[in-house]
């Protein structure tokens, strides 16, 4: 073999193996779409059942504030709307409070557990949008999150800091608050004395 | 030969002394920062918190810096949780109590005539030495 013939076999060879390469990554495969912004519209939930059964809010208690914020990729939302529809549970928090991240694992279990019937929404305050995001899936946070930025929905419900915890009956009655938050075994205990009848 | 040598090593060494000069004028200091925040919420008392109505940029993973009078950074981090105070001494026989959130962070300083607080950007706080509970740096906001 001359040194000649060599290296034109190895070029030959190599522009194969390149082709080939190149072939194997400009497959059928779909390009990678990037990973949804947690807490955003994505996450708000879809038609409430139709047998959904809900105890009646006590008379007298006042309305919560109808609100509106925007949620984490931009999205507005305004809270008569989620309460048109089912129950609300504001879970008040921000990615640097200890005491929200203890309780948040098993916040976002129950949320999921009361999925359609009872719609949690995060209310994100004094938080950057990465923080937030790295809070959102390490805690598996499911549910629509509202970032209040100027702090007017935190104010309008005299959350003066995370954590806090609201709870407002189907047709906007509130029900409950915890300043301080609450755990998530005692919420679930009083979604079901107050709230739902199933 | 050796005269190379000299010409090439005694600056060296004459810069290291200059050094070794700068490190002793510079004798750091390991003493707490204290910050009272007086925001008068309704907390228990002992329990983590961050600072509330004006004071909301006073919290857990805060970024911080103490500066001197001239502005230079003596030490930064990041603030940790506050611990909630009762604002009054007496007994209201209730579990939430009006309360101010007081924040306690490590630092190593130089010794300086003053020393100034930036918490998250916000405009200086003056610090006041204090050694009633070990070498500290005190501030009450507002002052």
């Amino acid at each position: 073999m001359t040194r000649g013939y060599a290296a034109r076999l190895a070029a030959v060879t190599l522009a194969l193996a390149v082709a080939l390469s190149t072939a194997a990554c400009s497959g059928d495969e779909p390009p990678a779409r990037p990973e949804p912004v947690a807490g955003g519209a994505a996450a708000l939930p879809g038609p409430a059942p139709a047998n959904l059964a809900l105890r009646q809010p006590p008379s007298g208690l006042p309305g919560a504030p109808a609100v509106t914020g925007t949620l984490t990729d931009g999205s507005p939302v305004a809270f008569a709307d989620l309460w048109a529809e089912r129950p609300v549970v504001l879970v008040f928090f921000s990615s640097w409070c200890t005491v929200c991240a203890e309780r948040q694992n098993a916040l976002s279990e129950l949320a999921r557990t009361h999925r359609d019937k009872v719609v949690f929404v995060g209310v994100a305050v004094e938080d950057t949008t990465q923080d937030l995001q790295q809070y959102l899936r390490e805690h598996r946070v499911e549910y629509p999150v509202v970032v209040d930025d100027d702090g007017i929905i935190s104010q309008s419900y005299a959350v003066r800091e995370p954590p806090g915890v609201v709870m407002i009956a189907k047709g906007g009655t509130l029900l409950r608050g915890w300043p301080g938050g609450v755990d998530a075994p005692a919420l679930d205990g009083k979604l079901r004395e107050l709230v739902l009848a199933s | 030969m050796r005269r190379l040598l000299a010409a090439l090593l005694l600056p060296s060494l004459a810069a290291g002394a200059l050094t070794a000069c700068d490190d002793a004028e510079e004798a750091r200091s390991a003493m707490t920062v204290r910050v009272l925040v007086r925001d008068i919420n309704i907390r228990p008392e002992g329990v983590e918190c961050a600072g509330t109505g004006p004071y909301t940029h006073f919290h857990n993973r805060s970024p911080f810096q103490v500066i001197d009078p001239d502005g230079r950074t003596l030490a930064e981090g990041a603030l940790p949780s506050g611990t909630s105070v009762a604002t009054f001494k007496e007994d209201l026989e209730v579990t939430r109590v009006p309360t101010y959130c007081e924040f306690a962070v490590p630092v190593t300083v130089a010794d300086r005539s003053a020393y100034r607080l930036v918490v998250d950007g916000h405009p200086p706080i003056a610090l006041t030495p204090n050694d009633s509970e070990g070498p500290a740096l005190v501030a009450v906001v507002p002052s």
